[in-house]
């Protein structure tokens, strides 16, 4: 309800290429989330009445403060937990497991600490039971891609978290997901390479042309990459308001600097301000 | 070990403190094998000197010189080997054993909660009951023969690696699990690929204290309940006030079990090079 409600102040023009308006691939009908039992003075609003539609090759932020609920959304779309209410659709079918057609990229990472860089990236495809050399193959250019070459026999340990967030994204990317999923998922780096990382990403989506939910607490970030930026509220969890996003694709540096982006970005500041005290 | 070795000439010598390379003496002493044998020879020369002033009473406690002698003898005459294979072949057969049961309880009750309430109980009250107090019933269950030791064997041992198997599966990474999930991952690949190699570096410290409460019950077994192995060999020396052969025997359970740490160490630092505990 709330998605409807908040604004869409203007009609949505199709900014990312593949989006056709029609084409829903992820509908989110009033999902709820409560920890705890419902009723009890331990119970936990984490989500309430959350209403989303994203286009099939549109790219989402979930901004907001935390505690807005907006990973355990994510979670709930990947299916690792269930909603309490409501329901999510892909493609008009319930989700009720995680699987690789929605793939996940966590903020700690979560690579397999026992296996190099190479077999991180595999483990999608030795699941689907593609034979080993067809396998390492694909592996070997999503490495590329993420600009890890190089690195595909050092393990996790032995790389920085930079680089391990690109490994993640390769592995991630690897079953040739229809959706990314991606916690926070620059929360850990320094910020130089998180600047570097989003152009990675706005490039990497935009080649891909998957459809992408990025969950962050950065603004900027979210405006940067984003077709549509869906402002999260806390305490209970619900959708605020949506910004949409004009720039062109691929995003490349230069738009960090482009008066709309930079009045947006402040004027996100200034409407979120007084909830991010409140948080703190 | 260059950081210890260099910390290791400050200490020793700090008017060396801007010398690139330490002493000679220092570099050795850095090596942490040879300071093993060092602790070792001052042991036993301490041991020895006492002996030979007559600090140390050679009726109570034979000085290591008439301790290897006894084991040459003992090796010589072959009788040493028969009761060291004895020894080792039941405690094999029994730490296997435990392996399997304590391995095998231990994953079902990590992964499944409700199991583990029924479970789990009975584990811990068993738990503090020594393998000494449960020989009566050994011998009455199983007679004078290898079964016996088998038994007490893995008594000693399964509660060790239970533990640790439950414990490891308990702590595994929610995030690398929901990784291994949204992948794809098929049920032997997240039990193959993933829960056994992340458990590994809590299992095998397991396994390895496993095999020594295990090599300290197979001795225990045979002082009472078994006409071979170094149990057996302390025992009947004892009865022969040959107590040259009774430390002898002890020294052997000492080195052997001293021997099989080590080693069972080296594997671990090898499987589990990639965990954090390991690193250094």
């Amino acid at each position: 309800m709330a998605a409807t409600s908040a604004l869409v102040s203007q009609p949505y023009q199709g900014h990312a290429m593949t989006a056709d308006p029609a084409d829903i691939q992820i509908d989110i009908r009033n999902v709820g989330k409560v920890y705890g039992t419902k009723g009890q003075d331990n119970a936990v609003i984490a989500l309430d009445g959350v209403t989303l539609k994203i286009r099939r090759g549109e790219f989402i932020s979930l901004l907001g403060p935390s505690g807005c609920g907006k990973s355990t959304l994510l979670g709930i779309v990947a299916g690792f937990q269930a909603a309490s209410s409501g329901q999510i659709l892909q493609d008009g079918r319930p989700i009720t497991r995680p699987g690789p057609s929605r793939t996940v990229v966590f903020q700690d990472y979560a690579l397999f600490g026992w296996m190099t860089v190479q077999h991180n990236v595999e483990f999608g495809l030795k699941a689907k039971g593609m034979p080993k050399a067809e396998r390492a193959e694909i592996a070997r250019a999503l490495i590329a891609t993420v600009h890890l070459t190089g690195f595909e026999d050092k393990y996790p340990h032995e790389m920085s978290g930079g680089m391990k967030q690109r490994a993640a994204i390769a592995r991630a990317l690897a079953p040739d997901p229809d959706i990314l999923l991606m916690d926070e998922p620059f929360g850990a780096l320094d910020a130089q390479t998180r600047v570097l990382l989003q152009e990675e990403i706005a490039r990497i989506s935009s080649d891909a042309g998957k459809t992408v939910i990025f969950v962050t607490h950065g603004i900027d970030e979210a405006v940067f990459l984003a077709d549509r930026v869906v402002v999260m509220s806390p305490r209970p969890g619900r959708v605020r308001e949506e910004v949409l996003v004009p720039l062109p694709r691929p995003r490349t540096a230069e738009m960090r600097s482009d008066p709309w982006f930079v009045s947006t970005v402040n004027d996100l500041w200034e409407t979120l301000k007084p909830e991010w005290q409140k948080g703190e | 070990m260059e950081a210890k070795a260099d910390a290791g000439a400050l200490m020793a010598a700090p008017a060396l403190r801007q010398s690139a390379s330490p002493r000679p003496l220092t570099r050795i002493l850095a090596n942490r094998s040879v300071r093993a044998a060092l602790g070792l020879t001052a042991f036993f020369g301490l041991w020895q000197v006492l002996s030979s002033v007559g600090v140390i009473d050679d009726f109570l406690l034979p000085s290591p010189v008439a301790v290897a002698r006894a084991l040459w003898d003992l090796a010589v005459d072959g009788s040493l080997w028969i009761h060291l294979g004895a020894s080792l072949q039941r405690v094999a057969v029994g730490f296997v054993l435990a392996c399997i049961a304590g391995l095998a309880l231990g994953l079902v009750c990590g992964w499944w909660r409700t199991i583990s309430d029924y479970v789990r109980p009975v584990v811990e009250a068993l738990r503090p009951i020594p393998p000494l107090a449960w020989i009566p019933i050994t011998i009455l269950w199983f007679g004078l023969g290898d079964a016996a030791s088998y038994f007490l064997v893995f008594l000693g041992a399964f509660f060790p690696a239970f533990v640790a198997t439950y414990t490891a599966v308990r702590s595994l990474d929610r995030n690398q699990m929901n990784a291994a999930l949204c992948l794809g991952a098929k049920p032997w690949q997240l039990f193959w690929d993933v829960l056994i190699p992340a458990s590994l570096p809590i299992i095998l410290p397991g396994l390895r204290i496993a095999l020594g409460v295990g090599w300290m019950c197979v001795v225990t077994a045979e002082l009472i309940a078994a006409q071979t192995g170094l149990g057996y060999l302390i025992q009947q020396s004892r009865m022969l006030f040959q107590i040259n052969n009774v430390v002898a025997g002890m020294v052997t359970i000492g080195l052997v079990g001293f021997a099989m740490s080590a080693i069972l160490e080296r594997v671990e630092r090898k499987v589990n090079a990639w965990a954090p505990s390991e690193r250094n």
